[in-house]
């Protein structure tokens, strides 16, 4: 039964940590912080962005660009993460767009939690994922980004995404598109 | 499943030498993940100070595992995970086949989790009825050859892309080819239904913070995200080791992990999931069941040598860096879990008869050590070890010799007498064929040094 | 400056050499050497095979004999050996009578190219040798010692010694000790990279600190024929155009 395995192995932690000669335990001290660089944190996000072969347009017309997006691509099947198609249909889909709830300038990552949208299909299973993050959403580093996701209850699902979706496992040679998205397009609207 | 044992590492051993396929592949690996790596750190000015602090965490939660455990379980529960306390391998895989049992399950994708791998949770699922698929394009690959992962991180590193692209045409139809992308969206075409259908989606887990009740799970390809929003029931597998106290502390260790493993900043995705959907009409599994398993873990936090074994984030960069991995790969070990950490942690969680010869399978460089993100001092745990097997289990003329070496050692007049004994049977002596195998010995000298400085 | 010398069984049987130029090098500098014959062995072997209870037999016995000594500094012209003392600490813990004594015995022991550098401070020692050479960095030294810029820096003084920083320098050569009779075969395999490295450097020598090393490396250069050949730092720090 679960609680008696529980109990054995709650037990045996205990038995053998009591067993254990006394450790020299190092103080638990946070590392120093590595100075920001001073410049521009969307600018950064989008250099970051692109280093993992995404694409990045900073802009204050963010409807355009996504029109000028979908026209490129040629896409009938679009899916929105406002009203995503269900988990059967989804995977005929061409196209994925969801927006970010924040984004992180030093390793160019959206933040997609599922409070907010229902992302995790849509950003995932059509090859082509598009994010619309608010300029004002993005942040310097990973630690703000998980200092924000604290301040309220960590929702059932959140996502971190940095790039399209890749392997190595061939000869540790770089392959994009495995069975996330093949290309990941991120609309920075800095009108907000 | 053609596993080779770790009993029998030193034959594993000598046929992967023979391997010249093999040996270039891992040549070409190791030398590019180590690389990938070294630049990876050298990227941040911090390293040192991350390592240090990482290592700093893993003490605090192995001190406290009971304590930081039942906080893990008491928010993943709250939050409408159901957690399942395992004892062993076979308990795990009770555990799991009947929750897959009971719902009916027919198709079982996976993600890649060395867990998994270690209670054989294939074995038990497919002996139960079901069909298991791997995900993790390197998984993939070595389920469709029926071999054992020979790496931490990149299950298949053995292979050439050669080899692959021969597989892949014998067992999938590819029309014939060795380029990657190929083979890639072949794997990725002949997956993707599988998710959709799949019953059950199991993973791993990478960190399980205590305070949120949150598993936190990282991957380059998008598989694991399948496997865990898709099919209905998710069951993570976790071994007991992997919680860490705060949610901020994944700051630190999503900064040394993928640095470490894969000499990434970041990987692609990382999921971090919480307890279930708050609402039935929301995306996601129906249900999370959580198994968190022991099999020999609890035993290692006894002394503070073997207790840093289980602050491993499991990253791959010892591996990578080790001279004897780098010769001879990882299904040589005959275990899981290969390579340096491998050859510390397998005696351990399989006992010390199963696997002897792994501990003095090095030649203590300290390599390892140095490329460790948290710090684990392999090579004193490889001592720690040989401590306990060579008084019990070393053969009986090494026993013997090295109480004659110690009273040798202890006494001039004998020590200056085995000089000349030494002298007469350098040539003979098993020690001496062992070494002319391949080199040539120095004689003793005819004068020791000792002599030279009577003559002062 | 006092130093007494601890040579090494390895040395003292199989590469005397190595302590004749320590010695000789180490007076060239300044400092009256000793030697207290009653030395064997740092209980290195042993203590690397899983031995403790014998290895701290013999461990005893070093610490009791150079505890002796009134030298201000035990030196040694390796690496590893050194290194074996710095974890007498370890093989003692918990044992409050011999604990203090193995802590005091490894402040005091040095390997010779820390000594001569961060102690002595001399990284010219006045050694000619003609040719061009490169160094292995022996693990011991290297990873429990961080002796890395010491021998670089005596080896730049050497006049006319061309150097050549070698591929992997500070890669494992394979001996490990008793691993390189219990697995020869991956210690060849090992072995093999590094000369492998050595022979595109296209040296006349390899120096290192270690007579293990020197011996591995340089039985498999001899077993292939090869003209390279190895050197220990002291001997090379002994050589000069005078003799």
């Amino acid at each position: 039964m679960s609680n008696s395995a529980r109990e054995s192995i709650l037990g045996s932690i205990r038995t053998h940590l009591a067993a254990s000669p006394a450790p020299d335990v190092e103080e638990h001290q946070a590392p120093p912080k590595i100075p920001v660089s001073k410049s521009d944190p969307i600018n950064r996000f989008k250099e970051s962005v692109e280093s993992v072969a995404g694409h990045c347009i900073i802009t204050t017309d963010a409807t355009n660009v996504l029109k000028q997006i979908l026209t490129e691509l040629n896409a009938q099947r679009i899916a929105y993460s406002d009203n995503p198609p269900n988990a059967h249909d989804i995977f005929g889909y061409e196209v994925g767009i969801s927006t970010a709830q924040a984004a992180i300038a030093e390793t160019g990552t959206l933040v997609l939690d599922s409070a907010c949208e229902r992302h995790r299909l849509v950003s995932l299973v059509p090859p082509v994922h598009i994010a619309i993050v608010n300029a004002s959403a993005v942040v310097e580093t990973l630690s703000d980004a998980l200092a924000l996701l604290q301040k309220k209850e960590i929702s059932p699902a959140i996502t971190f995404i940095t790039g399209p979706s890749r392997t190595a496992d061939i000869e540790l040679t770089l392959a994009i598109g495995v069975h996330g998205p093949q290309e990941l397009y991120v609309i920075v609207d800095g009108s907000k | 499943m053609n596993h080779l044992s770790s009993e029998t590492f030193k034959e594993n051993a000598r046929a992967a030498l023979a391997d010249v396929q093999l040996r270039g592949a891992l040549k070409n690996a190791t030398s590019l993940f180590g690389a990938r790596r070294k630049e990876a750190a050298a990227s941040l000015p911090n390293w040192e100070d991350l390592r240090t602090q990482a290592r700093a965490i893993k003490d605090e939660v192995l001190l406290h595992l009971d304590r930081y455990l039942e906080e893990f379980v008491r928010n993943a529960e709250s939050r409408g995970a159901t957690v399942h306390w395992a004892r062993d391998a076979a308990e795990a895989n009770t555990i799991i086949c009947g929750l897959a049992k009971e719902r009916n399950a027919r198709i079982v994708v996976k993600s890649k989790s060395m867990t998994t791998e270690e209670t054989h949770l294939n074995d038990a699922l497919e002996a139960a009825g079901m069909q298991v698929i791997e995900t993790d394009l390197g998984e993939y690959i070595i389920q469709l050859a029926h071999e054992p992962p020979s790496h931490i991180i990149a299950p298949a590193i053995h292979k050439t892309r050669q080899q692959i692209g021969e597989l892949f045409t014998a067992e999938l139809g590819m029309p014939p080819t060795d380029n990657v992308d190929q083979m890639t969206s072949t794997a990725r075409a002949k997956l993707r239904d599988r998710f959709a259908a799949a019953d059950v989606g199991i993973s791993g887990v990478n960190f399980a913070v205590a305070e949120t009740g949150t598993i936190v799970i990282v991957e380059n390809e998008g598989n694991i995200r399948l496997t865990t929003s898709l099919p209905r029931l998710h069951i993570a597998v976790m071994g007991i080791e992997k919680v860490i106290p705060r949610f901020t502390d994944l700051d630190v260790f999503l900064k040394l992990l993928p640095r470490s493993g894969t000499g990434q900043r970041l990987t692609t995705y990382q999921s971090f999931i919480t307890g279930t959907k708050r609402a039935p009409t929301d995306e996601g599994p129906d249900e999370l069941h959580i198994v968190l398993l022991d099999n020999g873990r609890s035993r290692m936090l006894a002394h503070p040598v073997t207790r840093q074994s289980l602050a491993c984030i499991r990253c791959g960069a010892c591996l990578n860096a080790c001279p004897v991995y780098q010769q001879v790969g990882g299904h040589a070990y005959g275990s899981v879990y290969p390579g340096p950490i491998g050859a510390v942690i397998t005696p351990q969680l399989m006992g010390i008869q199963k696997a002897a010869q792994l501990p003095y399978a090095s030649s203590l460089c300290g390599a390892c050590r140095e490329v460790c993100p948290v710090k684990i001092d392999i090579p004193r745990l490889l001592l720690h070890l040989r401590g306990e097997i060579s008084p019990r289990k070393g053969s009986r003329a090494e026993r013997v010799a090295f109480k004659m070496w110690a009273r040798v050692m202890t006494s001039p007049s004998l020590y200056k007498l085995s000089s000349v004994a030494g002298r007469i049977l350098q040539r003979v002596t098993p020690i001496s064929r062992a070494w002319t195998n391949g080199r040539d010995l120095r004689p003793i000298e005819s004068k020791s040094f000792h002599d030279l400085w009577s003559n002062e | 400056m006092k130093v007494s010398l601890f040579v090494t069984c390895l040395v003292d049987q199989m590469w005397t050499s190595i302590g004749v130029s320590s010695v000789e090098v180490l007076r060239r500098v300044g400092c009256e050497v000793e030697f207290d014959k009653r030395q064997t062995c740092c209980a290195q072997p042993a203590f690397n095979t899983g031995y403790l209870d014998e290895a701290r037999l013999v461990a005893r016995r070093f610490i009791s004999i150079f505890e002796e000594s009134k030298a201000d500094a035990i030196v040694s012209p390796s690496g590893s050996c050194t290194a074996m003392v710095h974890h007498y600490p370890q093989l003692f813990a918990g044992d409050s009578k011999w604990l203090p004594r193995a802590q005091a015995i490894a402040a005091k022991t040095h390997e010779l190219s820390s000594f001569l550098v961060r102690v002595l401070k001399k990284e010219d020692v006045g050694a000619s040798w003609n040719g061009r050479l490169t160094w292995h960095d022996a693990c011991h030294g290297l990873r429990d010692l961080n002796i890395k810029s010491e021998p670089r820096a005596l080896i730049r003084n050497v006049r006319g010694a061309e150097f050549v920083e070698l591929e992997h320098a500070d890669s494992c050569c394979g001996f490990g000790g008793t691993f390189s009779v219990k697995y020869p075969e991956i210690s060849v395999a090992i072995l093999d990279q590094k000369i492998d490295a050595i022979e595109r450097a296209g040296v006349q020598a390899v120096v290192s600190g270690d007579a293990s090393c020197l011996m591995q490396i340089g039985g498999r250069l001899s077993r292939k024929g090869s003209k390279v050949r190895v050197m220990h730092l002291a001997e090379l720090l002994n050589e000069s155009s005078q003799q």
